[in-house]
């Protein structure tokens, strides 16, 4: 790859797209194999890897979206990166296609002759039902992909236009769009996991959905600028005092993960209303435990106390070790939210998950790579632009 | 264009106006502690500490009497006493946002409120510390909250929340304190270097604790200073879960939700940002700070107070989702209680005071009006009264068993405490402006231009 520093422009995008998207097709071809092959469990199994990206783009149109509203200096040489990851929507947008497709397999509310006899079931069949799902999803991959390409076409057009009216333009969008942004990604959350298990509810759990999602963003932005700088690219715009700062983000955002976490098991295992406790039980059952207790260490505890001191957060070989953790450990927490809901008796992990992580994550990377790449890396004439590069952490 | 571009949107433009000077500031805000007291301050002071006369009549009252004074009554065991409490809890939790969150956000618009601010912090836990303990009924009897070895045995159950309120107000109250006096030494030693008089200068120099400003202890005040912002950071968010607890790990339907420890923290930033707003907009007029608190600051408060309002909106309509999708009966029940039952009319005082009204701050208009905003931050503080008293009331007077089902009507004593206890909040803030340096200096002169070493005069080529 080429690329020309004084336009912060990719003169030549090298063979990463192509091979994650080649990487990417096989993948999923795989997957299909593995549809013919095991059709009991593939819908469960596509869920969890094709969640993890979908995850990763909505955390990405959250730090685009508190990017504007904050006015924040700091981030702004990061905003493409964010900017760029939620131009995925539509891909994503096609690749649900499988899980509505599969509905009946994942969705116990959806076995009209079930909810009959069931009188919870019925009761909130009046949202949980097929056409009012599929009218949510469009609505929700409607929405995110307006956000997201509006400002993104807004901050491209700063690049040959600059002015303060964008720079407004895009911060007053934000608000109402941030509103939008909370309600779909809890919605969301209900419809696309919480209902797996329809008899059971928490109203943190968008909450606890979003925190994870903004985790894996933050991670993902931390190691996607080393392996630019591992290349030579954006050497002195992304400094060591941006990544102290991702560093930051990624601290006070596992407290916070922890925080909601806890505040959901503390409340239902105080209260031990069965309909509640259920959740913790399937996840306490056989091999779920050791699933549970890795997310309590491996997503709160060690994470956090690799990342106290302020030193660990200047180094950026330890900072990019962590941001991997981070992100391997989101990934066991969506399989700890999805699968228990079907597989009972212990952690069953098919391969099928991992054809679709690659698969799906291989065609998103294109995606992301192709639009990052076609536009200058950083929003290079934004007024506060040379205000980020040189930003220091007092 | 230009209009738009103030110091919210540019770090370039001064967040204090009118080009003052180190000295200007000093002698601004300490001339507020060192003039003669005003005649307007001895009526008001007069008047709060009569209010508060009030409070400690009624108190002891009530501990002769016994908690059967107030409107309490068989499903009902929580009255306003509870409702005051949370209240008052919630209040100082803008205090504890300014100070420590914002700090480490590098927000530097806060040095002009956090002082105060924090003040009120401490004041506002003192008032609600008092609720808890009076409800004990047998006062005497308190010390059965303290895990102290006793001759009966006695020892507090540690699964109680009500327990772990009292540790968790205690530690708040402790850290805010100390946080709150670390950043007062530098000031108090300007005030004592200031001080005209022997007394004046000697107590100054108690309370200073030697205070030289030199470059070592500057090293060491910011390093006191930054420890504890992140030791309060934590605190912003467990004290109101904690309290959210007192609530939520009991099987009353409408308490016991999992979104309240998060939904209870943005709600007591959103009252106590409402509470300072009012008391900034009285201070600043009387006191003439508008070049420090500048409209730009006051925007900014109301940006956070529309924000904290949208969580707590959000929260309220997630509660309100879950109860019908939980399909819970008991759930469902409660909360058409709550918008349309004998309660409704609380209920839609607390939505519009606190969902709807906020929502005007939308328009920049608005949100840079001040008599819009003291309008709006006084509905907050009522909205916010009355969602603790929504919560409290509403779950319990109708519970499980339809035959004890109960309305409550306060009494004469649970509104003259109430309103006691804004005169102990106000009496206590009146003597901290009135002896205490209201605005940080030391810090806000941290923020005006000429303090960046890289800052040049004006005039001087660079």
């Amino acid at each position: 790859m080429n690329f020309d520093a004084s336009t912060y422009k990719f003169t030549h995008a090298g063979s990463v797209g192509k091979t994650s998207m080649i990487v990417g097709a096989l993948m999923l071809l795989l997957t299909a194999v593995g549809y013919v092959s095991n059709q009991e469990i593939f819908f469960r199994a596509y869920m969890v890897g094709y969640m993890f990206w979908l995850s990763l783009a909505l955390g990405g149109l959250f730090f685009t979206l508190v990017n504007h509203l904050f006015g924040s200096e700091w981030n702004i040489v990061l905003r493409r990166f964010s900017e760029s990851l939620s131009k995925t929507f539509p891909l994503l947008a096609i690749l649900f296609i499988p899980l509505w497709l599969g509905m009946h397999d994942l969705y116990h509310w959806t076995h009209t002759e079930v909810v009959v006899k069931d009188p919870m079931l019925s009761a909130k069949s009046g949202y949980l039902n097929m056409t009012f799902f599929t009218v949510r999803i469009i609505i929700y991959f409607g929405l995110w992909t307006f956000i997201s390409h509006f400002l993104h076409k807004k901050s491209l057009l700063q690049d040959e236009h600059p002015s303060e009216e964008l720079i407004m333009t895009m911060r007053r969008f934000s608000a109402p769009f941030m509103v939008l942004y909370a309600l779909s990604t809890t919605f969301a959350a209900f419809d696309i996991i919480m209902s797996l298990d329809p008899h059971w509810y928490s109203t943190i759990y968008g909450v606890y959905f979003f925190a994870g999602n903004f985790l894996f963003v933050v991670s993902f932005i931390t190691l996607f600028a080393a392996y630019l700088k591992s290349k030579g690219i954006l050497d002195n715009i992304i400094t060591v005092e941006h990544y102290h700062d991702l560093g930051k983000l990624l601290f006070a955002f596992l407290v916070f993960w922890g925080y909601i976490g806890f505040s959901q098991y503390f409340l239902i295992w105080y209260a031990n209303i069965p309909e509640e406790t259920i959740y913790y039980l399937y996840r306490w059952e056989g091999s779920w435990k050791i699933i549970t207790m890795t997310l309590v260490l491996g997503h709160f505890l060690l994470p956090f106390l690799s990342l106290l001191p302020r030193a660990a957060k200047r180094n950026l070989t330890w900072l990019g070790i962590v941001a991997g953790w981070i992100i391997i450990m989101h990934f066991i927490d969506l399989v700890w939210l999805i699968l228990p809901n079907f597989e009972k008796h212990g952690v069953h992990l098919s391969w099928i998950t991992f054809t679709t992580l690659l698969g799906v994550g291989g065609l998103f990377f294109w995606n992301f790579w192709s639009v990052f790449t076609a536009h200058p890396v950083v929003p290079l004439n934004d007024r506060r632009f040379e205000a980020s590069v040189k930003f220091k952490n007092v | 264009m230009n209009k738009e571009v103030d110091a919210a949107y540019d770090y370039q433009v001064p967040l204090i106006t009118g080009k003052p000077t180190f000295g200007w500031i000093t002698e601004k805000v300490s001339s507020i502690v060192e003039s003669k007291t005003s005649k307007e301050w001895a009526l008001l002071f007069g008047l709060a500490s009569s209010v508060m006369l009030i409070l400690l009549g009624s108190i002891g009252y009530l501990v002769w009497e016994g908690i059967g004074i107030w409107g309490l009554n068989v499903p009902v065991g929580w009255g306003w006493a509870i409702v005051n409490f949370v209240f008052w809890v919630g209040i100082g939790h803008a205090g504890t946002l300014i100070s420590a969150i914002l700090f480490l956000f590098r927000q530097k618009w806060r040095t002009s409120i956090n002082r105060f601010a924090e003040a009120m912090t401490i004041f506002a836990v003192i008032c609600a510390l008092i609720f808890p303990g009076i409800h004990v009924g047998r006062i005497w009897a308190v010390y059965y909250f303290f895990p102290v070895p006793n001759q009966m045995d006695m020892w507090p159950n540690f699964r109680s929340p009500l327990l772990w309120d009292f540790f968790a107000v205690g530690t708040y109250f402790t850290v805010s304190f100390l946080f709150w006096y670390t950043g007062l030494v530098p000031d108090l030693a300007t005030l004592r270097d200031r001080a005209k008089t022997t007394i004046r200068k000697k107590v100054l120099a108690i309370f200073s604790l030697g205070w030289r400003g030199g470059n070592k202890q500057w090293k060491h005040y910011e390093l006191a200073y930054m420890l504890l912002a992140g030791l309060s950071t934590p605190l912003v968010l467990s004290v109101h879960s904690v309290v959210s607890t007192d609530f939520a790990t009991a099987v009353i339907p409408g308490w016991h939700t999992t979104i309240f420890p998060p939904y209870f923290v943005a709600g007591a930033i959103f009252s106590g940002f409402a509470m300072v707003m009012t008391l900034a907009l009285i201070a600043r007029r009387v006191y003439n700070l508008e070049h420090i608190l500048t409209l730009t600051h006051l925007e900014n408060m109301n940006k956070i107070i529309l924000t904290t309002g949208m969580m707590v909106g959000y929260s309220y309509s997630m509660e309100f989702f879950i109860s019908w999708y939980s399909g819970n009966p008991y759930e469902t029940f409660i909360f058409m209680q709550r918008a349309f039952g004998q309660y409704a009319w609380a209920y839609w005082i607390m939505v519009s005071c606190n969902v709807f009204i906020p929502q005007l701050f939308w328009s920049r208009k608005i949100r840079r009006s001040i008599p819009a905003m003291f309008v709006i931050s006084i509905f907050v503080n009522i909205g916010m009264w009355f969602e603790r008293f929504v919560i409290i009331a509403t779950s319990l007077s109708q519970d499980f068993l339809p035959s004890s089902w109960d309305y409550f009507s306060p009494t004469i004593w649970d509104i003259i405490m109430l309103v006691g206890s804004f005169g102990l909040f106000f009496t206590l803030f009146l003597l901290f402006i009135r002896f205490l340096p209201m605005v940080a200096m030391a810090e806000l002169k941290g923020v005006l231009p000429q303090a960046d070493p890289h800052h040049a005069h004006e005039g001087e080529a660079h």
